[in-house]
């Protein structure tokens, strides 16, 4: 009798009722739909608490399509041109998009949409979050370590910018199939990124953002068109990623880097799986930045403990990656990764290469890593300096944490000389 | 034995725009709640109360049709319930999953009549 309902049940429901009534009454009726859901779900959560349906799932979807008939009302009241909904083949057709393939089919449809580029693309993360996975403002704002007013802002601008070029709710065919492709995977990647390296205390917040980039990511992979090599470099990226997330922090919530790592907490079938993946990512001659980014993980995984790692490899690989896409943050990496190595010539030489200001906020990496490139060549002095720049310029308290540590480790250790 | 209501007061879900998962997760604790109510065997009754309001008021009756927006707070459900005193009440209510939101749970004992 006691049943807990699946994990993010209205969450995930509210992403597909929201889809499928879009692909019913179009996007210039957005508002009405999100309302309309928002209300079934306040029903379900009042009418459930003394009793809850056998078949949540089937209970909500009823309850939508109750809900197109209601806002079909709505909308012939106000003199919409629509076609008769309540009888005939129309009917027949609706019942149809409710099918699991076609609530599949109206997702993706709405994750084109959020990547559409007459949408400003700060604006494509929050409106995909919002409209495609079911978050509230609040969460959105919170997952984003930004305010709840800026992401309204940009919920506004993306609908704005959706009405204005009277965007159609569909899957791009042929060229522009791939270029908007291409946004997709970003968004996704941008979406996993904010969840797996984000700053956010909040343990949840961070799982949910990684499995929701991984559902997403998983609807492309279902999808015929979509359903290319990148596709499954990102999604195995994204899987082997996910298997260190156990070990990412510690008990006390502390920022763990892979050199700390309790190797034991990696999660296995996900390894398997990316690994799986991998396979079918590499039937191709063209290889993506995910695909390099998915090697660098796996070669990350490959290793049994941190000196095992095989860093000329890694840093092979990096190098393929920055030809494809020249970032400083790869430069800095591949400095980081020479540290390790003990090349500190090369390392140096990839330093030369970059500013602080290259990598804008992000600057304190790279007073961090010169920080260790000077302790490692026992120049005490200028490592010291370096960490200090380093925790000015840091925002995150995890990582503050970290690099004070790391500074009173170091005083320690040249006291007892 | 006496019995007890409890009454919700406060705001509604309607208007504080909360998310699918905030619902879910407040449903989850409404539904455990209300369980172990049940299983404790306390459990007389209870309704949750839609937002839509019909006032009338005064010597001339006049009415008013209102929703929980319009008002400060609104009575949401009520349980009611079998137990010892209003101490006993107050340790059930703990689970009263609103409090939250800024919501209230209102103890009043059922008054028995002499026959």
């Amino acid at each position: 009798m006691e049943h807990k309902l699946v994990d993010h049940l209205f969450r995930h429901h509210s992403g597909k009722m929201v889809s499928v009534l879009t692909r019913i009454f179009g996007l210039s009726n957005l508002d009405i739909i999100e309302d309309a859901v928002q209300d079934t779900f306040i029903k379900a959560s009042i009418s459930w608490r003394k009793e809850q349906p056998e078949y949540p799932e089937a209970w909500l979807t009823k309850a939508a399509k109750n809900r197109v008939l209601d806002i079909f009302r709505t909308l012939k009241a106000q003199k919409n041109n629509l076609p008769d909904i309540t009888q005939g083949t129309d009917a027949i057709a609706i019942n149809e998009l409710f099918l699991d393939s076609e609530i599949e089919d109206a997702q993706l449809r709405m994750i084109f949409t959020a990547c559409h580029p007459q949408l400003d693309p700060r604006d494509r993360i929050s409106f995909a979050l919002k409209t495609v996975s079911g978050f509230s403002t609040k969460e959105i704002a919170s997952a984003l370590l930004t305010k709840d007013e800026t992401i309204k802002k940009r919920l506004i601008r993306a609908r704005k910018a959706i009405q204005k070029s009277a965007i159609q709710f569909n899957i791009p065919q042929g060229k522009d199939l791939y270029a908007r492709l291409e946004s997709v995977f970003e968004v996704l990647y941008l979406i996993f990124n904010e969840g797996f390296h984000s700053n956010n205390k909040a343990q949840l917040i961070r799982e949910d953002l990684c499995s929701e980039a991984m559902r997403l990511c998983k609807l492309l992979l279902k999808h015929k068109q979509t359903r290319l090599p990148e596709s499954y470099a990102l999604f195995a990226l994204m899987c082997f990623h996910s298997a260190r997330l156990p070990a990412k922090t510690s008990v006390d919530n502390e920022v763990l880097d892979l050199k700390q790592q309790d190797r034991t907490l990696w999660h296995f079938p996900l390894i398997q799986l990316g690994n799986t993946m991998m396979h079918k990512a590499v039937e191709t001659e063209d290889f993506s930045c995910y695909h390099y980014e998915a090697a660098i993980a796996a070669e990350h995984l490959r290793a049994h403990t941190f000196k095992d790692t095989n860093w000329n490899k890694i840093l092979q690989w990096y190098e393929a990656l920055y030809a494809l896409q020249p970032m400083p943050s790869h430069l800095l990496t591949m400095a980081v990764i020479c540290i390790q190595n003990k090349d500190y010539k090369q390392a140096d030489s990839y330093f030369k290469q970059l500013l602080p200001q290259d990598l804008e906020q992000r600057a304190y990496l790279y007073y961090a890593a010169k920080a260790d490139y000077y302790m490692v060549i026992n120049d005490m002095e200028n490592a010291l300096t370096f960490i200090d720049k380093a925790l000015e310029t840091v925002t995150n308290s995890l990582e503050k944490d970290f690099l004070l540590k790391k500074k009173t480790d170091w005083l320690k250790s040249t006291n007892s000389f | 034995m006496k019995n007890f209501m409890m009454i919700f007061v406060g705001k509604e879900y309607t208007d504080l725009g909360l998310s699918p998962e905030d619902m879910q997760s407040r449903m989850e604790k409404w539904f455990a709640w209300g369980s172990k109510m049940e299983s404790a065997g306390i459990l007389r009754g209870g309704e949750a109360l839609t937002p839509q309001i019909r006032r009338i008021v005064g010597e001339n009756r006049t009415v008013t049709d209102l929703t929980s927006a319009e008002v400060k707070e609104i009575v949401g459900g009520f349980y009611l319930i079998e137990a010892k005193d209003f101490d006993a009440v107050q340790e059930i209510a703990q689970d009263f999953p609103d409090y939250d939101l800024g919501n209230t749970v209102e103890i009043r004992e059922i008054m028995v009549f002499d026959r």
